[in-house]
């Protein structure tokens, strides 16, 4: 007992050593993260440490489980849990339209721009091309056929698609052209489109003419576009799944290791193609715009909104900690390393002797590419940042030949020369676009008939009031 | 139920092989083993270790591996390849990163080997060894390349079916006419080895470039002090070009009509087949490109030696050469190795203007063509969209 005493005083005495110092370190500020099976550990990772050191913040992540955005804010705002910021990125997103209903209730942190969020524009699609036909190029070698350049010779490749048994298991499973309905960029008939008049469902289909806005649906070349559409769908060569069919649905069965979809339409090959998948990558190619029977040939131009990057909700008591934060990210030096690793270590500054994915004098060298992989140097694209268009246009290909960026890149340079000499700038009415895609749904499966003068008629009538409004 | 049912299947493929082999290996030649002892195991053997392994790891710069991925996995159930599919310099870095590392990240490596590079940093260094059994290397053509080269390929001058019934030119100079300006696509010699190895060929044939520009303009070519003909013509011929990141681009530019001409390896001649207007240009004054070849070898830290083994075998076209491994090689643009083997392009090599690299040459000048190949990119590259 006498020997224990002085054991003991000196316990308590480093217990409440330990407890000064504890309270003199800064309490860590709480962040929600999603978890991403890219960033091996976010306590040690490069960019977090770097992000602490320059703002001399503690970081504590919460790992978010949801997959949805407004799933996790709906659960935040109901509990009381104590989070300063929430990033979004790699799968887990919400839509500014969606950021607004939690605005108006109160629950985010305006900035001093006015803005609810911080914005991400570096890891996504870039403005360009919107949409690339992909087909396989196996069944192609199969069947002896060229990649075809016009609407004509692209019937003639799905026809034999549908009836050459190009996987060759003997049994009519082939899904000649496939879709989905998540979004314009999964929908063939939109691609197909382009070959009659250029059309951007993104806009409505609208095009200014002087200060009017004319819905280019209602003419007669989208009209013999959506006959075209209809003819493939009812024989079997434009899978009419792609008008229910989920992108999930539309990836499983273009992965399949089944071989069974012959052509596709996306923004970027990796939204379809699982990673690290050379095989089925390989098996797929780009097509340039195809040309229509009168000669036209479109690409589609979008520019795309940088996403949101993170929120800071009201209830914060830390909220300037997290805008400091927050800013931190958005800086180029915080986005460089966001998006590429460390400086000099994983990438540097181009002396202007390589050659970039999109073909001109790359801006950034890779030497360890990281993007899409799993590493501690970043956060694989999660949180804010803001890359600048000459570094995410000039970095230099990694060398791997299926790696999507390279894919994507080769596949935007065969539609550089068919876009729009000057992209409209007429906005997107929802209701008009809400009409217009139900009717030009049903048009191509068969549920009107798109050769009714009739129906015609009507389509064209309401399609133009609403325009008109 | 299923791994049960894929492992007996297996089994029984492999005690059939085993059978098969006994016979094999009976039949098997007396001379030596062209790396160790252990070449000397039998398919049948190497399948039933390769089965006791983890799956295999190929890094490859060609993407016709996936086709011989394929057949080798029906053809020995229960075993699988993973591709890893990078340009040469990139699977040279990451091979070399792996060994310095100790781990143990790849098993086969399948590179363009012409450049030099890939013979300085792996090959000489042990980095990747050769694996030629003897049944298969007694049916090599004459001297290749290196022992574990198993295709031939060229670095070729292609110009636009499309636009031209007939090439438009007889002689390499005259691709340094205005008129061709952004209309002649070729990679970035210092991110692909072959066309380095052409580019870096050309110097060492300055003699046949001045007596082809005398063919072309009548008078002597002008060789500034320190410099040479290859140089000079370089420096013109780099104001058309359109430098890309690989011989795919080339391809595309040449099928979507953005170029009347292009530099790139000879086995890109099977996107004919859909539909691209490559045309390859055989005879020209003074050559039309150089030879390439492409190796096969076993990395020295494999960890599936075994199915490495079996790989290698698969893919140089097993003993008789009717293996399903070595087809997907023998497309258009490519000549087999093989006595066995029929090549995949009609005309014969010897028929067409090749150089042939001289790789410790290449190796030896490795800095100075750098330095070349930076300033002429830099001072070139920059109007490119």
């Amino acid at each position: 007992m006498r020997k224990r005493l002085p054991l003991g005083i000196l316990l308590l005495i480093l217990l409440f050593t330990e407890g000064c110092a504890a309270t003199a370190r800064p309490l860590p500020l709480r962040v929600a993260i999603p978890d991403s099976e890219n960033v091996q550990n976010f306590r040690t990772n490069y960019y977090v440490n770097w992000l602490e050191e320059k703002t001399g913040l503690a970081l504590e992540f919460v790992t978010i489980r949801q997959s949805e955005g407004a799933e996790y804010l709906d659960a935040l705002f109901a509990s009381d849990a104590d989070v300063d910021a929430v990033l979004f990125g790699d799968g887990f997103s919400i839509g500014e339209d969606e950021l607004r209903r939690y605005a108006g209730a109160g629950e985010l942190h305006a900035r001093d721009n006015g803005s609810f969020y911080y914005a991400n524009y570096g890891a996504g699609t870039r403005s360009g091309p919107g949409q690339i036909l992909w087909i396989n190029c196996d069944w192609l070698e199969t069947l002896g056929l060229a990649i075809p350049r016009t609407t004509d010779e692209l019937r003639a490749v799905l026809e034999a698609f549908r009836d050459g048994d190009p996987n060759g298991n003997g049994v009519a499973d082939e899904i000649p052209l496939l879709g989905a309905v998540d979004d314009y960029a999964y929908s063939p008939t939109e691609l197909l489109l382009e070959a009659f008049v250029y059309n951007d469902p993104y806009r409505s289909r609208l095009v200014l003419s002087g200060t009017r806005a004319e819905c280019v649906a209602a003419g007669d070349e989208f009209r013999e576009g959506l006959a075209y559409c209809a003819a493939l769908c009812r024989d079997g060569l434009l899978d009419a799944r792609a008008y229910s069919c989920r992108l999930s649905q539309l990836a499983e069965l273009v992965n399949s290791p089944e071989n069974l979809v012959g052509a596709f339409t996306t923004d970027s090959i990796s939204s379809v193609i699982y990673p690290g998948n050379p095989e089925i990558m390989a098996r797929y190619m780009h097509v340039a715009p195809l040309t229509g029977p009168h000669g036209v040939q479109n690409a589609l131009y979008v520019e795309r909104e940088p996403a949101v990057g993170a929120i800071i909700p009201a209830r914060s008591t830390r909220k300037d900690d997290a805008e400091r934060l927050l800013d931190t990210m958005l800086s180029e030096e915080a986005s460089l390393i966001a998006r590429y690793g460390e400086q000099g270590v994983d990438w540097a500054f181009s002396d202007g002797s390589d050659v970039s994915v999109s073909g001109g004098v790359s801006t950034i060298v890779t030497k360890n590419y990281l993007w899409n992989t799993p590493q501690n140097k970043h956060l694989s694209g999660i949180g804010p940042m803001w890359v600048r268009a000459e570094y995410l246009e000039g970095v230099t290909w990694n060398g791997v030949n299926s790696d999507a960026e390279y894919i994507d890149a080769r596949a935007r340079t065969s539609c550089r020369a068919f876009l729009p000499a000057a992209p409209g700038s007429a906005g997107r009415d929802e209701a008009l676009s809400g009409f217009a895609d139900g009717y030009i749904r049903e048009f191509v499966t068969g549920e009107r008939d798109i050769g009714s003068d009739t129906e015609w008629n009507r389509f064209v009538s309401e399609l133009q009031r609403l325009a008109r409004r | 139920m299923e791994p049960i049912r894929k492992r007996i299947a297996a089994l029984g493929a492999a005690l059939t092989l085993l059978c098969a082999g006994c016979t094999a290996a009976t039949k098997a030649p007396e001379a030596p083993p062209a790396v160790d002892e252990t070449a000397w195991e039998t398919p049948e053997e190497l399948y039933a270790k390769a089965l006791e392994e983890d799956v295999l790891i190929v890094y490859t710069v060609s993407t016709r591996v996936t086709a011989t991925k394929e057949a080798f996995e029906k053809a020995y159930p229960g075993l699988c390849v993973e591709v890893r599919d990078l340009r040469s310099p990139d699977l040279v870095d990451a091979v070399e990163k792996n060994h310095n590392e100790g781990l143990s990240a790849c098993d086969v490596v399948l590179c363009n080997d012409n450049s030099g590079e890939f013979k300085a940093r792996l090959v000489d260094t042990g980095i990747v060894v050769p694996y030629l059994p003897a049944d298969i290397a007694a049916h090599r053509k004459g001297v290749a390349d290196g022992e574990a080269s198993f295709v031939y390929e060229a670095e070729l001058l292609f110009y636009n079916g499309d636009r031209y019934d007939a090439c438009p030119i007889d002689n390499l100079w005259a691709l340094t006419e205005e008129r061709w300006a952004g209309r002649v696509y070729m990679p970035n010699p210092l991110r692909s080895f072959s066309t380095y190895a052409f580019c870096g060929a050309t110097f060492a044939h300055g003699d046949e470039l001045a007596a082809a520009y005398r063919d072309y303009a009548g008078e002597a070519l002008a060789v500034p002090e320190g410099s040479s003909a290859a140089e000079v013509f370089w420096e013109r011929a780099a104001r058309n070009i359109v430098f890309t990141n690989s011989s795919d681009e080339v391809a595309e530019a040449l099928g979507n009509g953005d170029a009347d001409f292009g530099v790139m390896v000879s086995s890109k001649l099977r996107l004919r087949g859909v539909g691209y207007a490559l045309e390859p240009v055989w005879r020209l004054n003074p050559f039309a490109g150089c030879r390439t070849s492409f190796a096969a070898m076993l990395a020295a830290d494999a960890k599936n030696v075994s199915c490495a083994k079996l790989f290698l075998r698969f893919l140089l076209g097993e003993a008789d050469g009717t293996g399903d491994g070595y087809r997907p090689f023998c497309t258009a643009g490519t000549w087999s190795v093989r006595d066995d083997v029929p090549d995949g392009t009609e005309t014969p090599l010897e028929r067409i203007d090749l150089i042939v690299p001289d790789q410790d040459e290449l190796i030896a000048r490795r800095a100075e063509m750098e330095r070349f190949w930076t300033e002429t990119i830099r001072a070139n590259a920059t109007g490119q969209t």
